[in-house]
């Protein structure tokens, strides 16, 4: 869905999107029956399947510019990729893959994995080490110059590389900077765009533009709805700008499973839990806090994920939308027949902090952070051609092919690392161009959700509670004080 | 020539086979015979059926194996303590008997509403009058909406940023700001959203059970001076019964098994019912949590299917029925 939307942002036009051919289950290993031939690809040595490749709704085209942007970057011309079409719905591609990696099929060669569920299947034993087939050069570069937490989500527990972050998706605050500047603020002389205000600084500009403009409806509207966005991304967002975490030090999400500490009834936790309650119900409620600026967003934001949260942003009704990246390509560009462009007025910064990196007890926690989001390359085991896969993998490594996605405009995905972004070529890309750095800092900052093989039911676990909370069904120090027995429960069970 | 060579050396020897088993069939008793019609029809329920939920019930004597693919060591009946005894409460979004609960709640209150208003229903179709035929097709209109048409329906009508229903209700104080993430409310709608849809079902199958009855039975009854009431107490209710029955079967069974709903609408989380628990269990590589839960969903259904039986057969037998 983030890409596809990406792409309807980006304002693409004549898009051939829908003529999807997919090639189905086109056997990869060259030499299986010509009905296992992908179209196009007769004439190649081999070919690679990769389910998922870069979006939903590639056509084509897209498809054809891929191949040749990979061969640019020094993919053999004796292989011929495969991008095979996969579902919009991530579960049933998660179910796809457990099926297919339980049966220990061949194809596809490379699987595209969401970056919160790699690490249950390395953990299951489903996947390769891509140091096996990978150059030691390659695997450094990976290690030093990718955004860490992508890194991490492809990691084992002993530090392993199991597949390639290909593009992320980045927590971001998109912010109506006309209506703030209208109030007083000048988010360009402040530098919001790399450094971003205090949740407390955020929450009274917010506050000021509401009483500045009639119009406006909402302040802040944000996914606060029972589900896995609110656990992985929002609440871990909100928890580690405030210095808190889930499991302590950061290196915690995703190891030492059954003796990490369980630190969610700490007090910046408790404390995010409440601004957000003051946000929603003022802070004459209970469980609030009178620093900030209360009633700034609708009590709807319990009831909501990424799009109904973006909606009515993009309609003009809210000053500021916690969202992906992908929502500045929707709403930054200039004015559009539906109304929908803000133009330059559409302000991004990375999401705004309670206390200081040096002011956090546990190490990775304070300051800025960015739920992680985006995709993996994963080659898969049982591969008949992992050789040609490390080829792939290496030209999608390739500086100028990730400039090339990120320009390209019906893909527009964010490389997993600074470099790209650095580029003069990044900042002249129309629309995205203009908020690589916020990007970058994003990246820099962003945090993993803590997945481990415990993670579904825990994530499911913290929902539940945290919504409760900011609910008002029980107070902050109750839910978590319930979930940090839930969490307990059920990491004695990895033990 | 071969003909007389066959018949010489005696027809019996040299039948082919499939005549043999046919002359042999011609012997058997009626009941029996019967049976052997009905073997591949076992054959099929067996494979289709029986097998996969005996597979099941085997799955649901092993451990939980998060770090690797299938399943753990051999527990026995482990699970089902665990189950039931609520040590799995974590891991069931809010617990095996809320489920329970919820599931049973929302069957029982459902079935009672489609099952009332489907007699209503089925009482006035069953009268002569100008545009019967069009009102019969019109009430089946939501019947034949895709239950995630249906889900989004409700969703747009109580999605508190668009749908125009949630701010008249909340200031009538019925419903919360965010009715579809409250498990009250939310459980409420989806009760509402059932019996918009499934009503018509019950009507047309009760329509089906009124129609049958003779309607001399009414003339008699008038003869000998039945109210409308009477004769609705005496003659129809009873009559049309196990056709009501059957209908409250069908419309149980499906409710016990309630999903797609509940996803489109609220999520699983809002209101966790049953087989909520035995899929989101499975996403979380919970293979034997989820097949014993599922295991013992398919344990009350069975419950219940019994429980109408012995109702069916009853009601049979009190308008003379052959059982």
């Amino acid at each position: 869905m983030s890409r596809r939307r990406f792409v309807r942002g980006v304002g693409a036009t004549g898009a051939a999107a829908g003529s999807i051919a997919a090639a189905g289950c086109a056997a990869a290993p060259w030499g299986g029956s010509d009905d296992d031939v992908p179209e196009g690809a007769e004439d190649y040595d081999t070919v690679i399947s990769w389910h998922g490749g870069f979006a939903d709704d590639e056509s084509d085209d897209v498809k054809d510019d891929v191949r040749e942007a990979l061969w640019d970057a020094g993919l053999s011309k004796e292989i011929y990729v495969d991008i095979q079409q996969s579902s919009d719905s991530t579960d049933d591609v998660l179910d796809q893959y457990t099926t297919w990696l339980s049966a220990g099929r061949s194809d596809p060669d490379i699987l595209n994995m969401d970056s919160g569920w790699t690490i249950p299947f390395i953990e299951r034993g489903q996947l390769g080490r891509i140091d096996e087939y990978m150059s030691e050069d390659r695997i450094a570069e990976i290690e030093e110059d990718y955004f860490p937490a992508s890194v991490d989500s492809v990691r084992d527990e002993d530090g392993n590389l199991h597949g390639l972050p290909v593009f992320v998706d980045l927590g971001l605050m998109h912010y109506r900077k006309d209506l703030v500047e209208a109030a007083g603020y000048d988010p360009d002389g402040e530098g919001w765009a790399t450094e971003p205000p205090t949740w407390q600084e955020f929450s009274e500009a917010v506050g000021a533009a509401m009483e500045e403009d009639d119009g406006i409806e909402n302040g802040f509207t944000f996914q606060a709805d029972n589900y896995e966005g609110l656990s992985c991304c929002n609440f871990n967002e909100w928890i580690t700008t405030w210095g808190g975490a889930y499991f302590g030090d950061h290196e915690n999400l995703h190891a030492n499973v059954g003796d990490r500490p369980i630190t969610v009834e700490d007090e910046p936790v408790l404390d995010a839990i409440r601004m957000i309650r003051t946000f929603i119900h003022g802070s004459d409620a209970d469980d609030t806090l009178d620093d900030f600026e209360g009633g700034i967003s609708t009590e709807a934001v319990l009831g909501w994920n990424e799009d109904p949260s973006l909606g009515p942003y993009g309609d003009g009704r809210v000053i500021a939308n916690r969202n992906w990246s992908y929502a500045a390509a929707m709403h930054a560009q200039d004015d559009d027949e539906d109304g929908a462009g803000f133009g330059e007025d559409h302000g991004v910064m990375p999401i705004p902090y309670a206390v200081t990196e040096d002011e956090a007890e546990y190490e990775g926690t304070g300051g800025t952070a960015a739920a992680l989001g985006g995709w993996n390359a994963v080659p898969n085991p049982n591969s008949e051609n992992l050789d040609a896969v490390a080829e792939v993998l290496e030209a999608l490594m390739d500086p100028e092919f990730q400039l090339f996605v990120f320009e390209h405009p019906l893909i527009g995905n964010i490389p997993p690392r600074s470099e790209a972004l650095e580029d003069d070529d990044a900042e002249d890309i129309p629309v995205m161009g203009r908020y690589v750095d916020s990007i970058r800092v994003a990246g820099e900052t962003a945090t993993a959700r803590p997945v481990t093989s415990l993670w579904p039911d825990q994530s499911s676990a913290t929902a539940s509670r945290v919504h409760s909370a900011l609910q008002g069904d029980e107070t902050p120090e109750d839910a978590m004080s319930d979930l940090a027995d839930d969490l307990e429960q059920l990491e004695q069970e990895a033990d | 020539m071969a003909t007389d060579n066959r018949s010489a050396s005696g027809a019996s020897t040299v039948t082919r086979p499939h005549v043999a088993v046919a002359n042999k069939l011609e012997t058997v008793s009626e009941d029996a015979f019967a049976y052997v019609l009905l073997v591949p029809t076992f054959l099929l329920i067996t494979v289709v059926a029986i097998y996969p939920l005996l597979e099941t019930f085997r799955l649901s004597l092993y451990t939980d194996q998060l770090g690797s693919v299938g399943v753990g060591d051999f527990v026995g009946h482990a699970n089902y303590v665990d189950v039931l005894a609520g040590a799995r409460d974590v891991v069931l979004l809010s617990g095996f008997w809320y489920g329970v609960a919820i599931t049973l709640g929302f069957a029982l209150v459902s079935v009672f509403f489609e099952t009332l208003l489907g007699l209503g229903m089925a009482l006035v179709l069953d009268k002569e009058f100008r545009g019967r035929a069009f009102v019969r097709m019109a009430i089946l209109i939501p019947w034949a909406v895709p239950v995630v048409i249906q889900g989004m329906i409700f969703y747009l009508l109580f999605e508190p940023s668009i749908g125009f229903a949630v701010r008249p209700l909340q200031e009538l104080g019925v419903m919360s700001s965010t009715p579809l993430t409250t498990t009250r409310d939310a459980f409420v709608l989806l009760i509402t959203a059932d019996v918009w849809k499934t009503t018509a079902f019950m009507a047309l199958i009760i329509l089906a059970g009124l129609q049958s009855i003779d309607r001399s039975l009414y003339e008699v009854g008038r003869v000998a001076g039945a109210t409308r009431w009477q004769r609705f107490v005496m003659i129809t209710f009873p009559l049309v019964l196990p056709a009501v029955l059957v209908a409250m079967l069908f419309r149980t069974l499906q409710a016990m098994q309630v999903y797609g709903i509940v996803v489109t609408m609220s999520g699983c989380s809002t209101v966790p019912s049953l087989t909520c628990m035995v899929v989101e269990s499975f996403r979380a590589n919970r293979f034997a949590t989820s097949a014993t839960i599922a295991f013992l969903t398919a344990g009350i259904i069975s419950i219940i299917i019994g429980v109408y039986l012995v109702k069916f057969v009853d009601s049979l037998r009190e308008i003379g029925g052959d059982v």
